[in-house]
């Protein structure tokens, strides 16, 4: 089966894919945690380094993750853009209040470089924040993430809702497609060339009676099937996707705890403590 | 005597939702190690008996019970479903909906996960059960790339693990294409005898079960046991026409041939039966003369020239070429994936050939689109609830005519001429949801007459019905065909279905037509049976048997069956 969504079903084979599920998804909270925390770019930077060293290490299909990157590149620019309309003076109050004015328009529309400096990093950040996402999930299969999640002491009834839900969305999608197919014979108009936008919504609407009715027969019989075969029935339960640790998982435990120390410094002692200056800013 | 697995005592179950039991006074032991065939037309309740076994009723679906059912010494209503897992292993009709995992080795594991075995035992488990049904290639592989038999085998496999004694199978061949169906029971038979399992099978195809030897079988009829014997004395008995059960096709040709049966003979082989009491009557009657079926056949309405179509790069339909006549019943045969109904949606318009003409009266269809196509070709889907949109039957019927922007006038008399084709008048008013599976179906075959196509193709009409309502589906279709000249092709596995219903056979095997030809002939040549995945019919073993040669057989038996359909059964001799 063609697959269009990002996720992989099958497990890669790449240093990244081979660690197991509870490592990927610690590292990915904690790499949110350290981004989160701070609006500074030496931090920053180096992860985004690496999110991008990451990227390129998984052997991804760039055709697929080529589109996701430049949508959200595009739309973060236009954030961007618009809290600079909003308020081009932002960048004094995060760099300690300096304003050297770059290029004035008018009166009220300026640019600074204290908040080219500020807009610049948040869009860093933007971007690192996403790189991350997107390694994170271009390295995992849902089975892992489930896994991981449950590794993390998240009740595995709720691990268990992602993965199945990942089994069967091309089902669904694949009775869409036969339920539209046969809606058209009858007379439907999907073609944009030939119907109107609301026309297109309201048959639209037409095909979801029967796949609601269609996906609920198949709930139940899910349901069943795992019943049958014990599922609820324990409070732990295990998985046949998270495989042992390899040196590398150990690796990233000791760089986890590393992390997890500084970030826990950094927190107490930037974000916690008054702070006279808001971002680190070379130039001031 | 080995000791009991499953025992009902005066047991009775009513579900929640409803007023009256569903089983009544069912008093059944099934011993360790026996193969049991629980038999019976749908609404008998042996989906029910095998719920109350597993655990499903009243865990999932709440009820009443009275009486007593234990399990391995377990009394049913008092353990938990999660308990009887432990020793009975079930495996569903619907081989995708049961598939949870997101791959092989995940779906095997799935019980064992849930059990919270350690994956360094797990690993071996799951694959020691792979191995017993022939999987243990393809762990990694994720379900949307395997076939429904494979789908089955990977169930099979994730209810082998640890002490699971008994075996459920809750209509295994339902869709399966014969040959894998075959493969299957033989499946079934070889886990039977090499893993000891005690083997439930829950199927109304009696004579695709009996591919393989039960040592009993079980007949129920609503709600009641009303035969618990071996199978050569059920054969030989008039019960199965008496509850709406298909004979095996030898089994029929010997009773038009006026062979007297009795239980002693091996009647449930057709390889082992002692045919010499019958010889003379079946020779007798496979002389006797009858009129040949000349189907009415009109203009050629559709042909399809040289079609190639691929979806991305795989190809699917090489150069495949035929042509429908008006008036034709068409079956498009062959297995799941051979391109069968691509070229229904080839033919619908959904999709267009990459190369090839298809002609719909002479002229080529390509600037036509799906909507305008719709108006000569019909496409009735397997599922009926994947169809119908509407609350009301007028409605749904309606619809078509509806989105065309028809006059009231013209949609009221078109709606009440199709309605009363199907017999849908009298209740064109009722709500969609309260009319049974077959009317539902009715329903839909007539939402796609409204507009009076040339041609209707409906994707296995049958699929999961039983013999009452395959006959009752099938009877409509073919009065449709007698009574207004319709057109029919059906996409089917069931060469019962292609053999009582069909003039002609399209057979469909990796995207080309290996065949197109009378149904008997099809059925009578090895090599397109092999390239197709299609069964020989147990007409052709008995024709062997008796050295006739079995095309002519298979022609004469279809002439005849007609015959006693159309007509009703002439006097014997």
């Amino acid at each position: 089966m063609e697959n269009r969504l990002l996720i992989n079903l099958v497990p890669g084979d790449t240093f990244l894919h081979r660690l197991t599920g509870k490592t990927k998804v610690r590292t990915f909270i904690i790499l949110l945690v350290y981004i989160i925390m701070s609006f500074d770019i030496r931090l920053i930077m180096p992860l985004l380094i690496l999110t991008i060293i990451g990227l390129v290490s998984l052997k991804t299909n760039w055709k697929r993750v080529k589109y996701f990157i430049i949508v959200i590149a595009a739309v973060n620019l236009l954030n961007i853009v618009l809290f600079w309309l909003a308020d081009p003076d932002i960048g004094s109050y995060w760099c300690g209040g300096g304003n050297t004015v770059l290029l004035s328009l008018t009166g009220r529309l300026f640019l600074s470089a204290e908040t080219l400096w500020y807009l610049s990093v948040r869009f860093i950040k933007m971007i690192t924040s996403f790189m991350v996402s997107l390694v994170f999930i271009l390295s995992i299969t849902p089975s892992e993430m489930a896994a991981g999640l449950y590794s993390i002491k998240v009740p595995y009834k709720i691990c268990t809702i992602f993965s199945i839900a990942f089994r069967y969305i091309p089902d669904i999608a694949r009775d869409f497609n036969n339920i539209k197919v046969s809606l058209q014979t009858r007379g439907v108009e999907l073609d944009p060339k030939k119907a109107s936008l609301m026309s297109r919504i309201k048959q639209n609407v037409l095909i979801l009676v029967p796949l609601i009715i269609t996906s609920f027969d198949r709930v139940g019989n899910i349901s069943n099937a795992m019943d049958l075969r014990g599922f609820g029935r324990g409070k732990t339960r295990t998985y046949y996707s998270e495989h042992e640790e390899l040196k590398a998982d150990k690796v990233f435990k000791a760089i986890h705890i590393i992390l997890l120390l500084f970030c826990a410094y950094w927190i107490i002692t930037q974000n916690i403590m008054p702070q006279t200056i808001k971002m680190w800013y070379p130039f001031a | 005597m080995s000791a009991p697995i499953v025992e009902f005592k005066n047991f009775g179950f009513r579900y929640k939702t409803q007023k009256s039991p569903t089983l009544y006074d069912i008093n059944l032991t099934i011993r360790k190690g026996e193969k049991v065939l629980i038999l019976g037309p749908s609404g008998s309740g042996k989906s029910t008996l095998a719920n109350c076994i597993n655990g499903l009723n009243p865990f999932s679906y709440d009820g009443v019970i009275t009486g007593s059912c234990k399990v391995a010494g377990m009394e049913t209503k008092d353990a938990s479903i999660f308990a009887l897992s432990k020793v009975v292993g079930t495996v569903l009709q619907d081989s995708d909906a049961q598939f949870v995992g997101l791959s092989v080795g995940e779906d095997i594991a799935f019980a064992l996960e849930n059990q919270s075995v350690p994956r360094k035992e797990m690993l071996p488990m799951v694959d020691q059960a792979a191995r017993i049904v022939g999987m243990e290639d393809f762990l990694m592989h994720v379900p949307y790339d395997l076939s429904g038999g494979q789908k089955q085998k990977v169930a099979l496999a994730g209810v082998l693990h640890g002490d699971v004694e008994l075996l459920i199978f809750d209509e295994p061949l339902a869709s399966l294409d014969p040959r894998t169906g075959m493969t299957a029971v033989e499946l079934i038979d070889r886990i039977h005898k090499e893993q000891n399992k005690t083997i439930v099978i829950i199927e109304h195809r009696l004579e695709d079960v009996l591919h393989r030897r039960v040592d009993r079988i079980v007949l129920m009829n609503e709600g009641r046991i009303v035969y618990d014997g071996d199978a050569d004395s059920l054969l030989a008995s008039d019960l199965l026409t008496r509850y709406g059960i298909r004979e095996p096709l030898y089994i029929m040709a010997m009773k038009y041939a006026g062979c007297g049966m009795s239980p002693g003979q091996k009647l449930s082989d057709i390889h082992q039966l002692d045919l010499s009491p019958f010889e003379e009557k079946l020779k007798k009657q496979h002389l006797m003369e009858i009129e040949k079926h000349v189907p009415k056949i009109g203009e050629e309405i559709l042909r399809v020239e040289d079609v190639t179509f691929a979806y991305g790069k795989t190809p699917v339909l090489k150069d495949v070429s035929f042509t429908i006549r008006k008036g034709e019943k068409v079956a498009f045969v062959g297995k799941n994936g051979a391109g069968k109904s691509t070229m229904a949606k080839l033919i619908c318009g959904i999709e267009r050939p990459r190369q090839g003409r298809v002609l719909m009266n002479g002229a080529d269809y390509m600037s036509l689109s799906i909507k305008e196509i719709g108006e000569k070709v019909g496409y009735v889907m397997q599922n009926p609830n994947q169809m119908l949109v509407k609350d009301i039957i007028k409605d749904e019927v309606e619809l078509a005519m509806l989105l065309r922007g028809k006059s009231r006038k013209e949609m009221d008399e078109a709606v009440k001429k199709t309605l009363k084709m199907c017999g849908l008048w009298p209740m064109r008013n009722w709500p969609v949801s309260a009319v049974s599976y077959g009317q539902k179906k009715r329903v839909t075959i007539a939402s796609i007459l409204v507009l009076q196509p040339d041609i209707i193709i409906l994707d296995e009409p049958t699929a999961g019905q039983d013999f009452r309502h395959y006959t009752e589906i099938m009877e409509f279709l073919d009065e449709l065909n007698r009574e207004y000249g319709i057109t029919i092709v059906f996409i089917t596995h069931d060469m019962h279905l292609a053999i009582q219903y069909t003039d002609r056979a399209v057979v469909f095997a990796e995207g080309e037509v290996v065949a197109d030809d009378s149904v008997f002939k099809v059925l009578s040549d090895d090599e397109v049976i092999n390239r197709a995945n299609l069964k020989q019919t147990s007409l052709y073993t008995l024709a062997r048997r008796l050295g006739f040669e079995p095309e002519a057989y298979i022609e004469h038996f279809i002439n005849y069956e007609r015959m006693v359909r159309v007509h009703g059964k002439p006097a014997a001799d």
